[in-house]
């Protein structure tokens, strides 16, 4: 048998994750400071899956120069219009040669999942999930897929299909519509099996606060490593990696799982909580306390702050004494309504005066706080509140 | 400004050839040519591109060769001008890079003694001197016959039965790449890159005998030590990866390219240079002309020193009065005409800076210091990334003479690069793709802003354009204004607003169709204009990288509307290290 290949989907840009996907799709936000497709590739390697496929199209550029500066070969296919999933398959078909696996790109699955379902032939890997309607969700008869609902309002079971499947060359007659959940009923109707196989672990942001679990989720796996300048008077504990280039300055406490970037500005007297990640150029300035946040490229976070359960998007810039305050609401996004608890979301670019205060608000990109608000609920790009 | 590569080793020479010239292409692409050595002395050589030829059928034995990729200065392109030459025996070949100026001269003698020429080239003059001095020792041939040459050369030469390769060099560039066991060397990093990180930079007058296992270098007749330097470019960076052209992949580098820049800060020699300066002049010529005068334009107001700026093409012939600090700015560092400039300036015991993008490049070898650009190797002809890495070297210098007032306003600046990349511009693409000429106008910085914007139209996409001062246009280029002539206009806000958008009037009462560039949101402007590009509202200083990143994408995307070979456009080579 040749070397298995897959197909890995990161044409999307993952609409319901707005406002962090202007500038990249959902496979491109970082976790745990690496970019979620990462998680998916490294998945492959471990199983000596080389032979890779990557289907782009929304903001391609991004995607292709990151995949560039890996260093295995990624072969790279264009899907001109996002028109769907199976359309997506299409585009890569010329390039698919037997067997092959086919994973979504912005989701979490692990080495030993894919360990599972490598070898058989028509498959899928489904997981349990608590609101089964925001999935694909599968009726499983003796181990073996009976139907897939997508995306029902009353759905009979939790199990979901997180995409992950095995197909031979044959999926491609059943591609008719732009959906691969379409070309599975095509399959089942012509007696077609697929084995139904549990994954091991998998992770899905839905809403861009679930970026914050998946991120928790991913520190679990971090490798401490401490590179840069650490003053001796600051307290490291537990899994903490520090990338070059970042001063982590005195009387700073870290209490790990916490990843920090290259050419960061910690401190002095800062304190980093467990599940936060910090990607590069960031500045945290004094006096500062954060906990289970992710803070992506080139932010800096002002005195005096007080950042907890919050996602800044790249290039946000915090005056003193910001405060992101977690708080439980309910959020109409993508046409439904849904419930949760955070303190902020920041698309890129976002700038806030000193003493602002964000509860439970998602900010859009360039948004623009004057001195002293407390920004509460959805606020739309380039708005700016006075 | 051809390209040149050798190899010698264990490997079959002729694909790592046929690689390496690949990599080369952007140096010239009208021919190209390999030799390998054998028993004999085996010759391929072939008028065209090497992508579009059947490069890969070429199969010539053997473990040495040389090869080069030819953009014509003597003779047209054809297959019998094109490199390797060899002498009247076949025992010898050779490749040039470079500009022989006593050639006509050498060339009667020659003919007068017998010699048979198959070429219209200055470079086969070199392998029929060589003929002459041949005795059996290559080495020797070559130590005879460089003193004849007046002019530019990086040659590399061969001998049948012979495992070596002998190098030479004087004002053109040449560089050693050492491997395991076999020896590279080529006109630049590029080709060297997949195989080594180990470079040695060869020096003007040096002659070095290559084997498998060791180069020897001679300088003035005696045996020099030259170092061997590790080079941090990766290969990943000038691969292509996924993206359409190279240019596109560099247009999207940029915003790494310019935070790179600035993070890599500025010496302490550096600063002490440019605080002393009470003047400065800046030598360059093509892109880096313009963003030299984007300096004076920034400078000259912000930290009230005078600065001039020269192309190098002119000064050699036309000095200026010589004083103060002179700095050459070359993405290459190899731009002959910059480099004689330079050279210029130190014999009048001025202190001299280079900006460039590469690391051991020959003016970093001339000027009393260095300001590295971190662009990472360039590909494409058309320069983007390195632009903007020079502007971040520049503004980095102004930053210094105004003792750290923009840190933090060049540390930020890179977002905006990146937020103007999202831009689409399908509708004034679709003007100029249209258009036979378009005009380009701006004031102040935005002026030689709008000179860059032209020049990358008309480089890549083949359209005519002209960038003007906003201001000047009534002197004389309104005669061309019709219906048909799109004007691209750069109208930041600021203390010019107000005119350009009078200027932009009068130009609509003349129907030319006007596609502007101004602050996010300005609605006024939006309303007068028949095509309005958004970009992010932030300092002029700033707005002079995200306006220039913005005309970048109008010009790619035209080339590419109109099938022009983006990368390689027509009768142009990236660096010009001929004058």
């Amino acid at each position: 048998m040749s070397p298995m290949q897959a197909v890995i989907l990161a044409a999307g840009e993952g609409n319901r994750l707005r406002p962090l996907t202007r500038s990249r799709p959902k496979a491109m936000i970082p976790v745990a400071n690496r970019p979620i497709i990462e998680y998916v590739i490294h998945s492959l390697l471990e199983n000596g899956i080389r032979d890779i496929v990557v289907v782009v199209g929304y903001r391609k550029e991004y995607v292709i120069r990151y995949l560039n500066q890996l260093d295995v070969p990624i072969q790279v296919v264009v899907q001109e219009r996002q028109l769907g999933t199976a359309d997506a398959l299409r585009s890569a078909e010329s390039e698919i040669a037997g067997d092959f696996l086919l994973l979504p790109g912005d989701n979490y699955i692990s080495p030993t999942s894919i360990a599972r379902i490598k070898t058989e032939r028509n498959a899928m890997l489904y997981t349990e999930h608590p609101s089964p309607s925001n999935f694909g969700v599968v009726v499983i008869k003796n181990g073996f897929v009976e139907k897939i609902l997508e995306k029902p309002e009353d759905a009979p079971t939790f199990t979901v299909s997180t995409g992950v499947f095995s197909f031979t060359p044959d999926i491609f007659g059943y591609l008719r519509s732009n959906e691969i959940p379409d070309a599975i009923a095509g399959m089942l109707a012509d007696g077609e099996k697929i084995r139904a196989i549990p994954a091991e672990d998998w992770q899905d942001a839905i809403y861009s606060w679930d970026l914050l679990k998946m991120n928790a989720r991913m520190l679990r796996d971090l490798a401490p490593a401490t590179s840069g300048t650490v003053s001796t008077t600051a307290s490291l504990r537990g899994r903490v990696r520090i990338g070059k280039g970042t001063t982590i300055g005195e009387n700073t406490v870290i209490q790990g799982p916490v990843v920090i970037g290259e050419d960061c500005e910690i401190g002095p007297n800062a304190v980093i909580m467990p599940q936060t990640s910090i990607a590069s150029r960031v500045k945290i300035e004094p006096f500062t306390y954060l906990k289970d946040s992710l803070i992506m490229d080139d932010v800096t976070v002002g005195s005096h702050s007080r950042i907890v359960s919050a996602v800044f998007g790249q290039g946000c810039i915090l005056g003193d004494h910001t405060t992101t305050y977690p708080k439980e609401a309910f959020f109409e996004v993508g046409g439904g309504v849904t419930k949760s608890e955070f303190g902020a979301v920041l698309g890129d670019g976002v700038r806030a005066a000193p003493f602002t205060t964000f509860k439970n608000c998602v900010a859009g990109n360039n948004v623009s706080i004057e001195e002293g608000r407390v920004v509460v609920g959805l606020i739309e790009d380039n708005t700016r509140v006075i | 400004m051809c390209g040149i590569v050798g190899y010698i080793g264990r490997r079959e020479a002729t694909p790592l050839l046929i690689q390496g010239l690949k990599r080369l292409e952007y140096r010239g692409y009208d021919s190209f040519g390999i030799a390998t050595v054998g028993s004999e002395i085996d010759v391929f050589k072939k008028q065209g591109r090497i992508s579009e030829s059947e490069a890969g059928t070429v199969v010539l034995g053997g473990s040495v060769g040389i090869g080069h990729t030819r953009w014509a200065t003597h003779g047209e392109p054809n297959d019998s001008n094109a490199h390797p030459h060899t002498d009247c025996t076949g025992r010898l070949a050779l490749v040039h890079n470079g500009v022989i100026e006593n050639y006509i001269e050498l060339k009667k003698q020659l003919l007068e003694r017998g010699h048979i020429f198959r070429s219209e080239t200055d470079t086969e003059v070199i392998v029929h001197l060589l003929e002459e001095n041949f005795t059996g020792d290559l080495l020797e041939a070559v130590k005879k016959t460089v003193p004849l040459l007046e002019g530019s050369y990086a040659i590399l030469a061969v001998s049948a039965h012979d495992d070596r390769i002998v190098a030479a060099r004087d004002c053109s560039p040449l560089v050693l790449g050492i491997g395991d066991g076999e020896l590279f060397a080529a006109s630049d990093m590029t080709p060297l890159l997949e195989h080594t990180e180990r470079i040695i930079f060869l020096e003007d007058g040096d002659i070095a005998e290559i084997s498998p296992e060791r180069v020897e270098i001679y300088h003035d007749g005696a045996k020099v030590e030259r170092s061997v330097e590790l080079v941090n470019w990766g290969i990943e960076d000038a691969k292509k990866g996924g993206f359409a052209h190279y240019m596109l992949k560099e247009i999207f580098e940029q915003p790494q390219a310019f935070y790179e820049t600035i993070r890599a800060g500025i010496s302490d020699a550096v600063q002490e240079m440019i605080r002393d300066a009470e003047e400065i002049t800046l030598v360059a010529c093509g892109t880096s002309y313009h963003t030299a005068l984007i300096f004076k334009y920034l400078a000259e107001p912000l930290c009230r020193i005078p600065v001039r700026v020269e192309l190098g093409s002119e000064f050699k012939y036309y000095p200026p009065p010589l004083r103060g600090l002179v700095i050459a700015v070359t993405q290459s560092g190899e731009t002959a005409d910059t480099i004689a400039a330079l050279k210029m300036a130190k014999a009048h015991n001025c202190p001299t800076l280079a900006i460039t993008n590469v690391q051991g490049s020959t003016v970093t070898r001339i000027a009393d210091t260095t300001l590295m650009m971190r662009a990472g190797p360039e590909i494409s002809v058309a320069a983007t990334k390195s632009y903007i890495a020079q502007l971040a070297a520049l503004m980095e210098i102004v930053n210094v003479r105004c003792d750290g007032k923009y840190d933090d306003l060049l540390q930020h600046a890179h977002l905006a690069i990146g937020e103007v990349l999202l831009q689409e511009m399908q509708g004034a693409v679709a003007l100029c793709r249209e258009a036979e000429h378009v005009f380009f106008v701006g004031r102040g910085p935005f002026y030689p802003v709008s000179m860059e914007g032209a020049l990358k139209m008309k480089e890549i996409s083949y359209v005519h354009a002209e960038g003007y001062a906003a201001g000047e246009l009534k002197h004389g280029p309104f005669a061309l204004l019709t219906p048909e002539t799109p004007v691209v206009a750069i109208c930041p806000p600021g203390s010019t607003y107000g005119v350009m958008i009078s200027n932009i009037k009068e130009m609509k009462a003349r129907r030319a169709p006007i596609i502007a560039l101004g602050k996010k949101g300005d609605t006024e402007l939006a309303e007068i204009v028949d095509i309005f590009i958004p970009i992010p509202d932030s300092d002029p200083m700033v707005q002079v990288l995200t306006t220039s990143v913005a005309l970048q994408l109008l010009s790619y995307h035209t080339a590419c509307a109109l099938a022009r070979d983006v990368d390689k456009p027509r009768n142009l080579a990236k660096s010009v290290t001929v004058e």
